[in-house]
């Protein structure tokens, strides 16, 4: 999943995304604006018809019933009525007789007019609504298929009586017909969408290449000066190691020879003067450990361990420690080993005032196991000071960058548990 | 509608009714029935014509053919389709052919109940008229 972070793939996703949403929010106002459109056209439709071909060709006698007149108002006006999405037409009188339909099994049928069907029939004007295909006048429709638009309008007589002229349309088709319309406007957008991601892209594509090239130059930047600590502390500790060192141990060689051909008076005092100098020199030697460290590879965790507790063991401390399972570790891991226990050590020596403390190091299944228990004063995690909940707080993401856990159990009067595991897989 | 309309019981009635109508003292009015829908009535005019009167159903309409044959050629009719009394269309025809006859063919809506459909046609006197109800 590192991909999921490359800008690139995040600003093509967001991309995609936009994508939809426009995608989506384009065609539901689409069809809300092609319905609004039919709607709209289905009115004009039948308003345009009703004044121009409708009521011209009404011929006198119609509000009567008379049989003539229906068929010339059939011959005459049929064709010209039933044009576009218009599947049927019906003319009303006031009292809700059908005077003529080209569903002519209608033509005197009497049903009772809807309020907003008066309303036009009264006050003039225009409405549309969807048929309901239930009611027993529009049964015939039903055999149209789909939904069906009703709409009215007023017109008159020869004789001057007001009819209502009712046009059914088909809404699939004029949805149909106005969606392709507005659809036409969806690869306007939709390219307007694509051309910024196309554009958009090489220019993140190059941004983000120059702040992985800055990242990558100040990386190197920092292993460079890393390295070059690390040069001057191997220095500084070779030099310790080659020079003060060795001399503490001739100085304590000397001191035990003179000492055990010194007098009693003298000889205790050069046996204690020749401790102290070991003493020392091991305190030296760890703190050449922490000045830098060892190389775990060649000697060993174990070896580098012991000369960590070292001190602690100068102390009177009862160190019991336990490496196994580190001989096909991969190096990483060993280092991480080496850091934690390197903090882990170094709290119980400044903290944690304990008479005994065992580290153990071993394997379970693809996970190398750290521990180190001591049986010290603890804390409460609130009481720890900023310098040591940094030096944890390091420890922890450090382990966490390598996938492991570290977990940091204490109380007060309880002693400390550090536990610590990473995978080796 | 029936599918099928024979020649009914009051055909005489109707034909009797129509021939006095038209002035004529014996009509040789007649009809035929098919498997189909269709009544078709024929019958001689006042003069020496005859006429002929089909009516079938067509799509919610009725189609009225109406015919006159009078054996000349050349001649004008004045001609009259009505549809239950009202006259729903008129027209005049003139004869052509061999057969010297001419034709009318209209549709007229198919109402609820029945349907009286009467052809008549006029000329220097001569009455053809042909009445179906359907």
């Amino acid at each position: 999943m590192r991909w999921l972070t490359n800008p690139v793939a995040q600003f093509l996703a967001a991309g995609l995304v936009t994508l939809v949403v426009v995608v989506v929010a384009t065609s539901a106002l689409s069809r809300s604006a092609a319905d609004e459109e039919a709607i709209a056209d289905a009115r004009s439709l039948t308003w345009v018809l009703a004044q121009s071909v409708a009521e011209p060709e009404i011929p006198p006698g119609l509000v009567d019933g008379d049989a003539a007149a229906i068929d010339r108002l059939d011959r005459t006006a049929l064709d010209r009525l039933l044009v576009g999405d218009v599947l049927r037409v019906k003319l009303w009188d006031a009292e809700g007789t059908v005077l003529y339909s080209d569903r002519t099994e209608l033509i005197g049928a009497v049903y009772p007019l809807g309020d907003d069907e008066v309303e036009v029939l009264t006050n003039g004007g225009t409405e549309a609504e969807l048929s309901d295909l239930g009611r027993p006048e529009n049964r015939f429709e039903r055999a149209l298929g789909g939904d069906l638009l009703e709409v009215y309008t007023r017109i008159e007589s020869p004789e001057g009586e007001p009819l209502l002229f009712e046009a059914y349309l088909g809404v699939d088709d004029i949805r149909r017909s106005r969606a392709q319309i507005l659809d036409r406007f969806l690869p306007i957008t939709l390219g307007a969408l694509l051309a910024l991601v196309a554009l958009g892209t090489p220019l993140v594509l190059l941004l983000s290449r120059r702040l992985s090239r800055a990242a990558r130059e100040r990386e190197s930047l920092l292993e460079a000066a890393v390295r070059a600590s690390d040069a001057e502390r191997l220095r500084i500790a070779r030099d310790l190691h080659d020079g003060v060192v060795q001399d503490l141990a001739g100085s304590s060689l000397a001191l035990s020879t003179i000492a055990s051909r010194a007098g009693d008076a003298d000889r205790h005092e050069l046996e204690a003067l020749a401790r102290s100098l070991r003493v020392n020199m091991r305190s030296l030697r760890s703190l050449l450990v922490e000045i830098y460290p060892p190389d775990l590879h060649t000697g060993g965790l174990a070896a580098a361990v012991d000369d960590l507790v070292a001190p602690l063991v100068a102390d009177g401390v009862e160190v019991d420690v336990d490496v196994t399972g580190t001989e096909d570790a991969p190096l990483p891991a060993i280092g991480l080993l080496w850091r934690v226990a390197q903090e882990a050590v170094r709290n119980v020596a400044r903290h944690a005032r304990a008479d005994r403390m065992s580290l153990t190091v071993r394997r379970e299944g693809d996970r190398m196991v750290l521990e180190v228990v001591d049986d010290g004063v603890g804390f409460a995690p609130d009481d720890l000071v900023v310098e040591d909940r940094f030096g944890l707080r390091a420890a922890g993401s450090l382990v966490r960058e390598h996938a492991g856990t570290l977990e940091v159990e204490s109380a007060p009067g309880n002693g400390t548990v550090v536990r610590m595991e990473v995978p080796i897989g | 509608m029936s599918s099928t309309k024979s020649i009914p019981a009051a055909l005489a009635v109707t034909c009797l009714t129509a021939c006095l109508t038209a002035g004529l003292a014996a009509p040789a009015a007649s009809a035929t029935g098919d498997d189909d829908d269709r009544v078709i009535r024929t019958g001689s005019c006042s003069g020496s014509a005859d006429w002929k009167l089909e009516v079938k159903t067509d799509d919610g309409r009725l189609e009225v053919e109406g015919e006159v044959d009078s054996n000349v050629s050349g001649q004008r009719w004045r001609w009259t389709l009505r549809h239950n009394g009202s006259v729903s269309e008129r027209g005049v025809g003139t004869t052509s052919g061999r057969s010297g006859s001419f034709e009318v063919e209209r549709k007229v809506v198919d109402l609820a109940g029945s349907d009286a459909i009467v052809f008549r046609a006029v000329r220097d006197g001569q009455v053809c008229r042909g009445v179906v109800n359907y």
